[in-house]
C-alpha cells in the first residue's frame, strides 16, 4: 500500500461524506418543497432565494438549540445512541461506485471508495447496525413512548432485514458476483429491474420499513408515540438522528439503483467517464421522489399488521422470487439465454397469486373481526 | 302541550303513582320523582316506556327554595319530544341514586354534577371530581360559590359600565388571597391521590394467559399530538394491545357555565361560539333555539332558511375537517387534511362575508339572525353547493373510501354496538354509525327541517371505517339540503320584531337541542325573570361520547386508540367547556 493510495482514499472518503452530508441538507428541502406540491402548499420559501437557504437555517437552529437530558437516562447510552445510528449511514455507501474510473493527475481513480468483493454482504452488516442506535435510544431514554418505539423498530428491522437480504440474491445470481462493480457491469445490456421486478418491488417495499419511512414509520409515529425512540432527544443529538433517517434515505436510493437500475449505467458513460455520477444522481433523484410521494399519500399501518405483511406476505414472496430466478438461470443455462425471461414472467404470475390470496385473507380477516368482536 | 302527551301524563301516573308528581310550576314541565324511586322509576320508564335515551344529566341550585334539583332529559331512540324528570334534593348533603346501572351514559355526566354542583350518585362506580381538580373548594356551579375577586352577580357589573371605567377588581387588589384549597389540603404535599388511585385502578389485569407479562401504563395526553388538544387518555397495555383506558379531561376546563350565568343572555351568543370552535353556527343555533322557547317567539321565514343554510354549511366544513384529522391521526401525513382544510376555507369564507368572522360568527340573534346576507354571497353559496362541494365530496370519496390501508385500519376497529350505542347516550355520527338512525333533525324536528327533503344517514358496523363513511354520507345529504334551501331562500325580514340588546325572557325552563355536527347539542335554561339565566347548561356531545371510548378501545391496540378518538371527533373546548 503506497501513500498516495493512501492519500487517495482520505480524499475520496471525505469528498464522499461532504457530498453525503450536503445532499442531506438539500434531501430535506427538496421532501418539504415536494411534499407542499403534492399538499396544495408552497413549502419554505423564505430563507434565502426561493428557501434555498432553509437548510442552513435548520442547521443554525438544530446546532443552537438547547440539549436537554433526562434525569433518569441512562447518560452514557444516551449519548452514543445517535453516533451508534448515524455511523452506518455514513458508512454504508462505501462499496458503492459512483462510477467507473477516471484519470486524476496521471493516476487512475476509480469513482467509489473501494469495490469489495463482498459488497453486498458489507451492506447487510452495515445496514444492521444502525438499529441498535435506535434501540438503545429508546431504551436509554426512560421513556415509554421511547421504549415502545425503540421495540418496535427492532422488530421490524429483524423482520424486514429477512425480505431484504433475499431480495438482493436475485441480482446476486444473475450477475454472478456480491460486488456492487460487478453486479453494476452485469447489468451493461439490460437492468435487472427488468428481470427482476419483483425482487425490485420486495427490496423497495422491505427497505421503506429498513429507514422507517412511511407508511412504515412505525417507531416514530408521531399520531401514536409523538416521536418514538428520539422524542427525548433535542438539538444537535435529535440532529443526528435526522441526518441518520435522511442519509439512510439516500443511501438504499443508491443501492436500489445499483443492484436493479444499473447504477451508474446509462447511455455514452464508457466513452465520457464523468456521465456516471450524473445518471446516478437522476435515478436516485427519481426514487427520492417515490419516497416523498408515498408519504404524501399513506396513511400508516398498524403495527401487528406489519409484521403480519413482513412475515406472511413478503418473506414466503421473497423466497419464492429466489427459487424462481435459480428455476430460471437453470432454464437459460440449460435452453439459451432467452429462457432468462422466464423469471420476470414467472415471479410476476407468483407475485399476483400472493396478491390475490392477499387481498381474500384481508377481507376475511376483517370480516370476522367485524362479526366476532364482542 | 299536545294531546300525546297529555295521554302519556295520565298513563305515567297511573302507573308510578305517588312516586311522580307533574311538575306544575310556570314555564316548567316534566315530572317530580320521589329520590327513593328514582331507579325504579327510570328503569320502567326505559323498559316499559320506550324512554331508552338518556340525553343531559344536569342539576339546578335553587337557592332561594334552598333544594337541589337533578334534572334529566330522557328520549326514545325511535324518535318524539322529551320526557323530563327531575328529583328534588337538600343543598346540605346532596345525594341522589345513580342512573349509571340503569343509563351507562350518565357516568360523565353525573361526575360532571358532582364535580361541579356537588350533587353526590349513589352507587356510581367512580365518582371523581372530572373537570376540576382535587384541591379546588368548593362546588363552582352553586349560587353560593363565589370566585376569587367576585364582583357581582350578574353583568354587565357596575365597575365597567354605564361609567366605562375599564379596570378589573384584581388590580385593585393584586396581593389577595385568590385561591382557596379544601379543608386540610396543603397543596405542598399534595400528591395527586387522584392519580394514584387512577393508576391503581389500572394496574392488575387478569388477561388469562400463563405467559408471564408486565403491563404498561402509558399515558396518551394531555401533552399529545393525536388528543387534538390538552386530553389525556391512560391506557393499561399489554404488549401493544389495550387492556384499559380511562379518559382524563379538564385541562381546557374554564367554568363555562357559570361565566354563562354571569352573562346577559345575549352576551352568551358569541360565548357559545368558544364551545365547539370549528362549528359555531350549530352552537349558536342549539342556544337561540332554548332561549326561543321560552320567549315564544319564532324567526321569519328567512331567517329561518339562513339559519339552516348556515347550519349545514357548518356540519360540512365539520365533517370535511374531521374526516382529513381522522386521516392524519391514520398517519397519512396532512395531504387529506390539507386538501379538506381547502375547501373549508372556503366555507370560512362564506361565514366571514356574513358574520364578520371566519370561526367566532355569533350570527344567530333570539328571533332571527344578525345581518342579511351581503350582495353576491348567495350566489357563491349557490356556486360551492351546487358545483364545487359535490365534487370535491366525491373525489374525497374515490381517494380514501377504497384504499387499502384505510379499510385495514378502520374495518372492525372500536365497533360500538348499537344497544351500547343508545345505552352510552352516544350521539350524532358515532350513534348513527352504530346502526341507530337517529337523526334530531327527523327524530324531533326543529327549525324548518321538516320541509325539506334528505335521508338520515346510517351505517351498520358501528366501528372507525363507518364512522368515516357516514360523515361522507352526511355531507351529501346536507348538500340536498342545501341545494333546497338556496333555491327556496325567500325575501323578508331577517328579525322578528327590533334588535335588542337586553332581552326580556320569561321565567321557566326550557331545553332546546339541535343536530350538531358532532351529535346532539343541547342548551338547558332556567330564567328566573331576570337579565341572566339562573341556570346555564350545555350537553356537550364531545364530551358524552368519550363514555362509550374505554367499550370501543379495549381489546383494540394502541394505534387504533388514536383512530378510535379521531373517529369520534371531539373538540376540547367543547369537552371541557
Amino acid at each position: 500500500m503506497d501513500l498516495a493510495l493512501l492519500l487517495e482514499w482520505i480524499i475520496k472518503s471525505l469528498v464522499l461524506i461532504l457530498i453525503l452530508l450536503t445532499s442531506f441538507a438539500y434531501l430535506t428541502f427538496y421532501e418539504r418543497k415536494a411534499l407542499a406540491r403534492i399538499q396544495v402548499r408552497i413549502g419554505p420559501n423564505r430563507a434565502g432565494p426561493g428557501g434555498w437557504l432553509q437548510p442552513v437555517a435548520d442547521a443554525v437552529k438544530l446546532i443552537f438549540k438547547e440539549e436537554l437530558t433526562p434525569a433518569k437516562a441512562y447518560k452514557v447510552i444516551f449519548v452514543i445512541a445517535p453516533m451508534l445510528t448515524l455511523l452506518p449511514a455514513l458508512i454504508i455507501l462505501a462499496v458503492v461506485p459512483f462510477g467507473s474510473s477516471i484519470t486524476l493527475f496521471g493516476r487512475q481513480v476509480s469513482l467509489g471508495i473501494t469495490d469489495i468483493n463482498v459488497g453486498v454482504l458489507y451492506i447487510m452488516a452495515v445496514a444492521s447496525i444502525s438499529v441498535y442506535g435506535i434501540v438503545l435510544a429508546g431504551w436509554s431514554s426512560n421513556n415509554k413512548y421511547a421504549m415502545l418505539g425503540g421495540i418496535r423498530s427492532s422488530a421490524q428491522m429483524i423482520s424486514y432485514e429477512l425480505a431484504l437480504g433475499l431480495s438482493i440474491i436475485g441480482p446476486i445470481l444473475l450477475a454472478e458476483s456480491m460486488s456492487i462493480g460487478e453486479i453494476i457491469d452485469a447489468q451493461r445490456g439490460i437492468w435487472f429491474l427488468f428481470l427482476q421486478p419483483v425482487g425490485a418491488i420486495i427490496f423497495w417495499t422491505a427497505t421503506l420499513a429498513e429507514v422507517n419511512r412511511s407508511p412504515f414509520d412505525m417507531p416514530e409515529a408521531e399520531q401514536e408515540l409523538t416521536a418514538g425512540y428520539h422524542v427525548e432527544y433535542s438539538g444537535m443529538k435529535f440532529a443526528l438522528f435526522f441526518i441518520a433517517e435522511y442519509m439512510k434515505m439516500i443511501a438504499v436510493s443508491v443501492i436500489l439503483a445499483a443492484l436493479f437500475l444499473g447504477g451508474y449505467r446509462g447511455p455514452f458513460v464508457d466513452q465520457v467517464p464523468l456521465l456516471g455520477p450524473l445518471y446516478l444522481f437522476v435515478k436516485v433523484f427519481v426514487l427520492l421522489f417515490i419516497m416523498i410521494w408515498v408519504r404524501a399519500t399513506l396513511p400508516r399501518i398498524r403495527y401487528d399488521r406489519l409484521m403480519a405483511f413482513g412475515w406472511k406476505l413478503l418473506f414466503p414472496l421473497a423466497l419464492t422470487n429466489v427459487f424462481l430466478t435459480a428455476v430460471g438461470i437453470i432454464l437459460a443455462d440449460t435452453y439459451g439465454p432467452a429462457f432468462l425471461w422466464s423469471i420476470p414472467l414467472m415471479s410476476i404470475l407468483a407475485f399476483l397469486v400472493v396478491n390475490y390470496l392477499a387481498r381474500d385473507r384481508i377481507a376475511t380477516a376483517s370480516a370476522q373481526a367485524v362479526s366476532f368482536r364482542r | 302541550m299536545s294531546e300525546q302527551t297529555l295521554v302519556a301524563e295520565d298513563i305515567i301516573k297511573t302507573r308510578f303513582g305517588e312516586a311522580v308528581e307533574a311538575d306544575g310550576r310556570k314555564g316548567y314541565e316534566g315530572y317530580l320523582v320521589k329520590r327513593e324511586k328514582l331507579v325504579e322509576v327510570a328503569t320502567a320508564l326505559r323498559d316499559e316506556f320506550g324512554y331508552d335515551y338518556l340525553s343531559s344529566v344536569t342539576a339546578v341550585d335553587y337557592l332561594p327554595e334552598d333544594k337541589i334539583e337533578v334534572v334529566y332529559h330522557l328520549f326514545k331512540s325511535t324518535g318524539g319530544p322529551s320526557l323530563v324528570i327531575k328529583v328534588d334534593a337538600p343543598r346540605e348533603n346532596t345525594s341522589v341514586p345513580s342512573l349509571v346501572p340503569v343509563y351507562p351514559g350518565a357516568e360523565l355526566q353525573e361526575r360532571e354534577a358532582w364535580d361541579l354542583m356537588g350533587v353526590k350518585f349513589e352507587g356510581h362506580p367512580d365518582l371523581r371530581r372530572i373537570l376540576m381538580w382535587e384541591g379546588f373548594a368548593g362546588h363552582p356551579l352553586r349560587k353560593d360559590w363565589r370566585e376569587a375577586y367576585f364582583e357581582e352577580e350578574g353583568k354587565p357589573f357596575k365597575s365597567r359600565w354605564p361609567d366605562g371605567h375599564v379596570y378589573r377588581i384584581e388590580d385593585k387588589n393584586p396581593f389577595a388571597k385568590n385561591v382557596d384549597y379544601p379543608a386540610g389540603f396543603d397543596p405542598e404535599s399534595w400528591v395527586p391521590e387522584g392519580e394514584a388511585a387512577l393508576y391503581a385502578g389500572m394496574g392488575a389485569v387478569d388477561v388469562g394467559s400463563n405467559l408471564r407479562t408486565d403491563h404498561v401504563v402509558v399515558n396518551l395526553g394531555p401533552q399529545h399530538p393525536s388528543t387534538h388538544g390538552v386530553f389525556r387518555m391512560v391506557v393499561t397495555l399489554d404488549g401493544e394491545t389495550i387492556l384499559k383506558l380511562k379518559p382524563v379531561m379538564g385541562y381546557l376546563h374554564r367554568n363555562h357555565e357559570k361565566i354563562g350565568e354571569r352573562n346577559t343572555f345575549l352576551q352568551n351568543m358569541p360565548f357559545t361560539d368558544r364551545l365547539d370552535y370549528l362549528s359555531s353556527m350549530s352552537n349558536n343555533f342549539g342556544y337561540a333555539l332554548a332561549v326561543e322557547k321560552l320567549m315564544g317567539i319564532k324567526p321569519p321565514e328567512r331567517a329561518e332558511y339562513l339559519r339552516v343554510i348556515m347550519a349545514e354549511l357548518t356540519r360540512i366544513s365539520n365533517h370535511i375537517f374531521a374526516i382529513g384529522m381522522f386521516l392524519n391521526d391514520l398517519g397519512a401525513y396532512f395531504t387529506p387534511a390539507l386538501y379538506a382544510i381547502q375547501e373549508r376555507e372556503l366555507i370560512l369564507d362564506i361565514f366571514e362575508a356574513v358574520s364578520g368572522s371566519r370561526m367566532m360568527c355569533n350570527y344567530f340573534r333570539f328571533g332571527g339572525v344578525a345581518r342579511d346576507l351581503p350582495e353576491g354571497v348567495l350566489e357563491k353559496i349557490r356556486s360551492l353547493v351546487v358545483d364545487r362541494l359535490p365534487r370535491k365530496v366525491d373525489e374525497l370519496d374515490l381517494y380514501l373510501t377504497n384504499n387499502e390501508i384505510i379499510r385495514a385500519r378502520g374495518e372492525g376497529v372500536g365497533v360500538l354496538t348499537p344497544e351500547q350505542a343508545i345505552a352510552y347516550s352516544a350521539a350524532g355520527p358515532v350513534l348513527r354509525a352504530s346502526g341507530v338512525p337517529y337523526d334530531i333533525r327527523r327524530a324531533d324536528p326543529y327549525s324548518i327541517y321538516d320541509r325539506f327533503e334528505f335521508d338520515v344517514a346510517v351505517r351498520y358496523h358501528g366501528d372507525v371505517y363507518d364512522r368515516y363513511l357516514i360523515r361522507m354520507d352526511e355531507m351529501r345529504q346536507s348538500l340536498r339540503i342545501l341545494q333546497q334551501a338556496v333555491r327556496d331562500l325567500p325575501e323578508g325580514p331577517i328579525q322578528e320584531g327590533k334588535p335588542q340588546y337586553q332581552v326580556r325572557v320569561p321565567a321557566g325552563e326550557s331545553y332546546g337541542r339541535v343536530e350538531g355536527p358532532k351529535g346532539e347539542l343541547g342548551y338547558y335554561i332556567v330564567s328566573n325573570g331576570k337579565a341572566n339565566p339562573w341556570r346555564y347548561h350545555v350537553r356537550a356531545p364531545s364530551f358524552i361520547n368519550l363514555t362509550a371510548l374505554e367499550t370501543m378501545a379495549v381489546g383494540d391496540k394502541i394505534a387504533d386508540a388514536v383512530a378510535i378518538l379521531g373517529s369520534i371527533d371531539i373538540v376540547l373546548g367543547e369537552t371541557d367547556r
